[in-house]
């Protein structure tokens, strides 16, 4: 394999695994939000997070784009901060983000969901605020699926195509992912390349998986 | 240690819990049936649930003002909770379990010590396992211990005893009654088993439908039901529909189906003539061979309808005119040789016939 096909590789991982990181702190606070309380907005809120899951990723990745873009929020960054992100890694990190968050939300939902209540409940009366409920019982209690989740997550990340091509572009060595490089390759007719990283994708998806699987079933014993 | 309830609404699905009472005892049983706003009445003295208006009171504290906005978290009232399903953390070992809640030098109850709250409980040998490992019974004892561990100032349990075989049941309440006597930690106790009241509470508070349908000291509740759904309640087995014929020197005649009833007038309403008897299985005597002289002022002659086990006891039910249960031993039972359709007496003293106005 080339430098290059090496380097995409690696960035494709790395990206991929940030964004997941980033992205878990928010999950936890909106699955939790949505799982044990009720507010008005709620269902609002629920469509929102769902939407990246439902419409097409390139109509997402348009609208960050917007969004991200010199006339959106994205110039005000520039201004006062002193960084672009469209068309940089960042750009690739917010659609990876954005793109697998609505998967890690419903997944770390429903083990909320599944924690008896009455256990966060029995901790408050004996003396638990409710940071110390939340990360004493309901997350190590949910853990399984918070891990399911987060591979849910890694895995949609690793495979984004839509969105990121859309807000990120495809700049070699800059932000082209492993899904960019496979397009890019079969429209050169370059399929020996194209075959060789559909191969890394597949290993990759499989390690995510399988350690996810191992993981959850160490904890279940 | 008192706990005053007071304008408590909480709107449930069948009813709406109303609750007004003052709880004083060392132990307070909460007794009623299923569906009758127990729990509720619990999670409401911990603040786990809100209510449509409530004030709480703990001794001088007041825990939960709907009016004026007041609530104490769950975390802040000193109030250790055993639920029914025990909600032991199934992630942590039982000693973990035990120290979530541990309250070190508050010095309330300097006798709620880890050492001496696992000695009380016998769980020493459990400490170092797995709480899915443990039995029912151990269960519960490392529920109550973790509560206890907290330096509550008042203790809740709901039916802890509710899941656990009857033999095992036995063997629990010895704990708990070391537990009150050891430690004198005031604990409001939910059940719906009389014998649980009677060898733990002082006090009992009957609910019924969500309202409180009597309270007071227990063996005045379970002697003297104030209605018709209390003694249901309660479990007094014979309830009947009667008529006061007479009252003389403080004992009222009263006639039940074809029989006559003496039974000591008990403050009933002035002038009132129809009443409900109430008559409790254990208070009455069963003779077979011809009634002999003695103090007991009713001998019903009956016959015995059916015969059945009822824990250690023998469950004898007795057509007299009415329908009347006595319990007996099976000793008793045996050495008088009772089957169905034997002809005997049933004695019943007059103060053992409880009338409520009806």
């Amino acid at each position: 394999m080339s430098v290059e096909e090496w380097q995409i590789i690696g960035f494709t991982a790395w990206v991929a695994a940030l964004s997941t990181i980033v992205i878990l702190p928010f999950g936890l606070a909106a699955a939790w939000l949505l799982a044990r309380h009720d507010f008005p907005g709620k269902t609002l809120f629920e469509t929102i997070i769902t939407l990246p899951l439902v419409m097409p990723p390139v109509a997402t990745g348009l609208l960050l784009l917007t969004f991200l873009g010199n006339n959106g929020v994205g110039g005000f960054i520039h201004k006062f901060l002193g960084f672009r992100i469209i068309f940089t890694w960042r750009a690739v990190l917010v659609a990876l983000a954005v793109m697998s968050f609505p998967l890690l939300v419903r997944s770390v939902r429903v083990a909320f969901e599944g924690v008896n209540p009455r256990l966060e409940q029995i901790a408050r009366t004996l003396g638990a605020g409710n940071l110390r409920v939340f990360f004493t019982i309901s997350v190590p209690l949910a853990s399984r699926g918070i891990i399911s989740g987060m591979l849910l997550a890694y895995a949609r990340a690793l495979g984004e195509f839509g969105a990121t091509v859309m807000v990120a572009g495809n700049i070699p060595g800059k932000t082209t992912t492993i899904s960019l490089a496979i397009f890019e390759s079969v429209q050169d007719f370059q399929d020996t390349e194209a075959y060789r990283l559909l191969g890394v994708s597949v290993v990759l998806a499989f390690i995510a998986v399988w350690a996810g699987e191992w993981i959850i079933r160490r904890k279940k014993s | 240690m008192g706990v005053l309830l007071k304008n408590v609404s909480v709107p449930l699905a069948a009813f709406t819990l109303g609750v007004e009472v003052e709880i004083r005892g060392r132990v307070t049983v909460i007794f009623g049936p299923s569906g009758a706003g127990k729990t509720t009445l619990l999670d409401l003295v911990a603040g786990l649930r809100p209510a449509q208006s409530a004030f709480i009171q703990m001794d001088d504290q007041v825990l939960t003002d709907t009016a004026r906005g007041v609530f104490v978290p769950p975390r802040n009232r000193g109030i250790g909770y055993v639920p029914q399903d025990l909600a032991l953390f199934p992630h942590l070992s039982v000693r973990q379990n035990l120290l979530y809640g541990q309250k070190s030098g508050n010095g309330a109850n300097p006798s709620l010590t880890l050492d001496r709250i696992v000695e009380v409980l016998e769980i020493q040998a459990l400490v170092q396992r797995r709480v899915t490992d443990l039995s029912g019974g151990e269960k519960q004892r490392v529920a109550i211990a973790r509560a206890l561990l907290s330096s509550p100032r008042l203790l809740l349990l709901d039916e802890p005893l509710a899941s656990l075989d009857v033999p095992l049941r036995a063997r629990i309440i010895p704990y708990l009654a070391r537990v009150r006597d050891e430690f004198r930690v005031p604990m409001l106790y939910v059940t719906h088993d009389r014998f649980e009241a009677l060898a733990l509470a002082d006090e009992m508070v009957v609910l019924v439908g969500g309202k409180v349908a009597q309270s007071g000291p227990v063996n005045e509740v379970f002697n003297r039901p104030a209605s018709p759904a209390v003694a249901g309640v309660l479990a007094v087995e014979t309830v009947l529909n009667g008529h006061i014929e007479k009252i003389e020197n403080g004992l009222a005649m009263v006639s039940v189906g074809s029989a006559t009833l003496a039974a000591v007038d008990q403050n009933l309403p002035s002038g009132a003539r129809d009443v409900y008897a109430c008559i409790r299985a254990e208070n009455v005597v069963v003779l077979k061979g011809g009634a002999v002289s003695n103090s007991a002022r009713n001998h019903l002659a009956g016959t015995i309808r059916s015969l059945g086990n009822d824990g250690p006891l023998m469950r004898v039910e007795l057509d007299c005119g009415f329908p009347l249960t006595a319990l007996l031993t099976r000793q008793s039972c045996e050495e008088m040789k009772l089957a169905v359709d034997d002809r005997v007496t049933a004695q019943v003293k007059a103060q053992h016939v409880h009338l409520i106005g009806r």
